[in-house]
């Protein structure tokens, strides 16, 4: 026992001597990533530290933090009913648009990807715009609106599917959906553009061997070739879409009020919006940020590990 | 039975025995392969019958009468047919820009049709292992998905050319009857009202677009240089980190961010939108990745002939990577411009142009119309960018890819 304990720790040493002799070696490469190292430390990485830390306090950037130890997350999951209405609906969102954003955005670029040079441009700039487009977003709340004056509104009323104006974002039964609507249209982002630039990547001499060995339609092509070809900008992919979904916060702010109606459209992002800058409790705040931190690693860590069993 | 015969093509015999080589031939022998087709004339009608019934359900939805028969309410029902009447009156003297709009729907509907039509019926063009019926689903999909995506788009620039008596009528409509460059006109005469000269807001956000774009282009493509070329330790360990932090949104850092900010004594200065913009990781990500794909005999030539890191950097690595460049370059400028950074600055002469038009928006419904022009002006901006620089873009997303 102490003889092996003694090898792997005199093993570890000789190997943290090489490295520290390699970096020695090579102590330009540090010095190139250093101005962004340190920002990225500082501005990145510290945060969530910091983050970690005051989520165990009482803060309010006034008095100094005091620790109060995990009273912030007990009173978090067992007397903050809001928060768990909005983990209910960060998830309700984050699992609808999530995978179907996902889907949607590999989905329309293998679509295109056959289409004319010419077309595809037109399409991909299409697609793409609406993510990129600012807070367009706002149109929506023309679309939606409560009124007869509203677009939707106006037209179910001239079909006659309505006899009166539905109030789409005032009814908590209508918040949820109208803000899973907007976020899939405007869920085709990095993600979207690493996927079509993928594709054409795709090599075209395995297509023809596919087709030699027996496969018959574009579906097995794509199981079986495409998907196995495009692992690493599915994985970039999941990633952005991981991210857009569990941060869904700007849309139901503009579009359903902030506070929405009967916290119909309460995100954990608005709830942490909600206690950091409006009521300035920066612990309990940070204690949520925790949560949705850990959260969206653990989503992460499955995701990545789902998608390296495609087509194998 | 003649005509068959001569299309077909002259079949060369397998290279060799191999497996894959003999079904190859099976293939070509059974006519899988053969590139020339007879003209399917069953085909070509039953398109041509499902464009035309698209185009009629078109037209007939662009001229529909509207009827309200169905309202229980009977004063509802003389309200809404007062104002059905309006609108009918409207649709019989539908100005010049209306009828453009339905001329230019109703071509791109044909030209559409042309083009699936084309692209199905040449089978030069079609690869294997495509089903016809397929590429017809396809295509239908794409284009009600492509319209659904881009008309809240067309929906808000049309809303921001309507007078103001449109943009408040019932039933309301699209396209403008009378389209005006009110709204915009208005915006301006609203932002030179304001306490703060407008140019400073406009100068404020050039400004840090361009500093930040700047700082971050040249910081992590630095960072992106090592990280990808040489092995040192540490290294990989850091990229992972960084690919992690591909999820963190400004939402989740905000609040630790500000506190480091009021430590650094950097609130209400532009260091506090600047610095965490240089260290953006998604600019790291994709320039490291554009970058190993060179070569790195490259770096070992020039190590050869006598050249330093720096030099190297500067003068191999950098020219090699513009289209990376004008990714990021994009990509910051995207997320530089939308910035409105309302908790970190608060003095109104240090506000962006974002935060002062949103101010604008937010003007409840007087301002609806400004609101409108508002959106086109705040979309305008990145959307050209991407469009004159998405054919690099997508190059250098080409090696965007997450390698395990």
């Amino acid at each position: 026992m102490q003889s092996t304990m003694q090898k792997y720790f005199s093993l570890k040493r000789e190997n943290f001597r090489y490295g520290l002799q390699k970096a020695k070696k090579m102590k330009m490469c540090y010095l190139f990533l250093a101005p962004y190292a340190i920002l990225f430390i500082t501005f990145f990485i510290l945060p969530i530290v910091t983050s970690i830390y005051y989520s165990f306090t009482y803060y309010n950037i006034l008095e100094p933090a005091r620790f109060i130890g995990v009273q912030n997350y007990i009173n978090l999951i067992l007397q903050d009913e809001v928060f768990l209405t909005a983990v209910k609906n960060t998830f309700v969102i984050a699992v609808i648009t999530g995978p179907i954003g996902y889907i949607l955005s590999f989905l329309f670029a293998w679509f295109i990807n056959e289409l004319p040079r010419w077309l595809r441009t037109i399409a991909v700039v299409v697609f793409y715009a609406p993510s990129i487009a600012g807070n367009a977003y706002y149109i929506f709340s023309i679309i939606f609106r409560g009124d007869a004056y509203g677009y939707l509104n106006s037209f179910l009323m001239q079909f006659g599917l309505i006899n009166a104006p539905i109030l789409w974002l005032l009814d908590p039964r209508y918040i949820l959906p109208v803000i899973i609507i907007v976020t899939l249209w405007m869920s085709m982002g990095t993600g979207f553009l690493s996927c079509v630039a993928g594709l054409q990547g795709v090599d075209r001499s395995l297509y023809e061997a596919g087709y030699v060995d027996g496969i018959r339609n574009r579906w097995q092509e794509l199981y079986y070739i495409t998907l196995p070809a495009m692992k690493p900008m599915l994985l970039f992919s999941a990633v952005m879409s991981i991210t857009t979904a569990f941060n869904v916060c700007d849309v139901p702010r503009a579009l359903a009020g902030y506070p929405s109606t009967d916290y119909a459209a309460r995100t954990i992002v608005t709830h942490l919006f909600d206690y950091g800058f409006s009521r300035f409790e920066m612990g309990y705040a940070s204690a949520i940020a925790t949560v949705l931190f850990v959260v969206m690693i653990l989503c992460n860590k499955v995701i990545q590990s789902a998608l390296r069993k495609v087509g194998t | 039975m003649s005509k068959k015969r001569k299309h077909v093509q002259h079949i060369e015999q397998p290279k060799s025995h191999s497996r894959a080589d003999m079904l190859h031939y099976q293939a070509m022998l059974r006519g899988e392969f053969q590139v020339e087709k007879k003209f399917n004339r069953k085909r070509f009608a039953i398109i041509a019958l499902v464009v035309m019934a698209l185009l009629a359900a078109l037209l007939i939805f662009a001229n529909l009468r509207l009827d309200y028969t169905e309202q229980a309410n009977i004063d509802a029902e003389r309200f809404i047919a007062e104002n059905g009447d309006k609108a009918l009156e409207d649709l019989n003297n539908t100005s010049s820009v209306w009828m453009l709009c339905r001329v230019i729907g109703i071509a791109g509907m044909i030209l559409w049709g042309l083009f699936s039509l084309i692209q199905l019926l040449q089978p030069k063009r079609r690869k294997p292992n495509r089903s016809f019926w397929g590429d017809l689903g396809i295509y239908i999909m794409l284009t009600l998905v492509a319209v659904a995506m881009v008309f809240p788009l067309v929906f808000s620039v049309a809303s921001s050319l309507k007078p103001l008596d449109e943009l408040f009528r019932f039933p309301p409509k699209v396209f403008p009857d009378h389209p005006t460059f009110d709204n915009f006109s208005d915006l301006i005469v609203t932002m030179s009202q304001s306490w703060v000269p407008f140019s400073r807001y406009l100068i404020n956000t050039v400004l840090i677009t361009a500093l930040g774009t700047f700082g971050h282009v040249f910081i992590a493509s630095m960072a992106a240089f090592v990280l990808a070329k040489y092995d040192f330790p540490g290294g990989r360990t850091f990229f992972s980190i960084v690919v992690t932090a591909l999820m963190f949104s400004g939402y989740v850092t905000g609040i630790p961010n500000y506190v480091i900010m009021s430590r650094l004594g950097m609130i209400d200065t532009y260091w506090a939108i600047l610095l965490p913009a240089f260290a953006a990781p998604i600019g790291l990500f994709l320039m490291k990745q554009f970058m190993e794909g060179l070569p790195t005999a490259l770096i070992e030539a020039a190590h050869l002939d006598g050249a330093g890191e720096m030099r190297i950097f500067w003068s191999i690595i950098m020219p090699n990577v513009k289209p990376a460049w004008l990714t990021i370059i994009i990509l910051s400028v995207q997320s530089l411009w939308n910035t409105s950074a309302a908790t970190v600055i608060y003095s109104e002469e240090k506000k962006t142009l974002v935060y002062a038009l949103q101010q604008i928006q937010l003007g409840g419904v007087a301002r609806t119309g400004q609101a409108a022009a508002v959106t086109v002006v705040v979309m305008l901006v990145p959307i050209t960018l991407f469009i004159l620089s998405q054919s690099r873009m997508l190059e250098t997303m080409a090696s965007s890819g997450l390698k395990d």
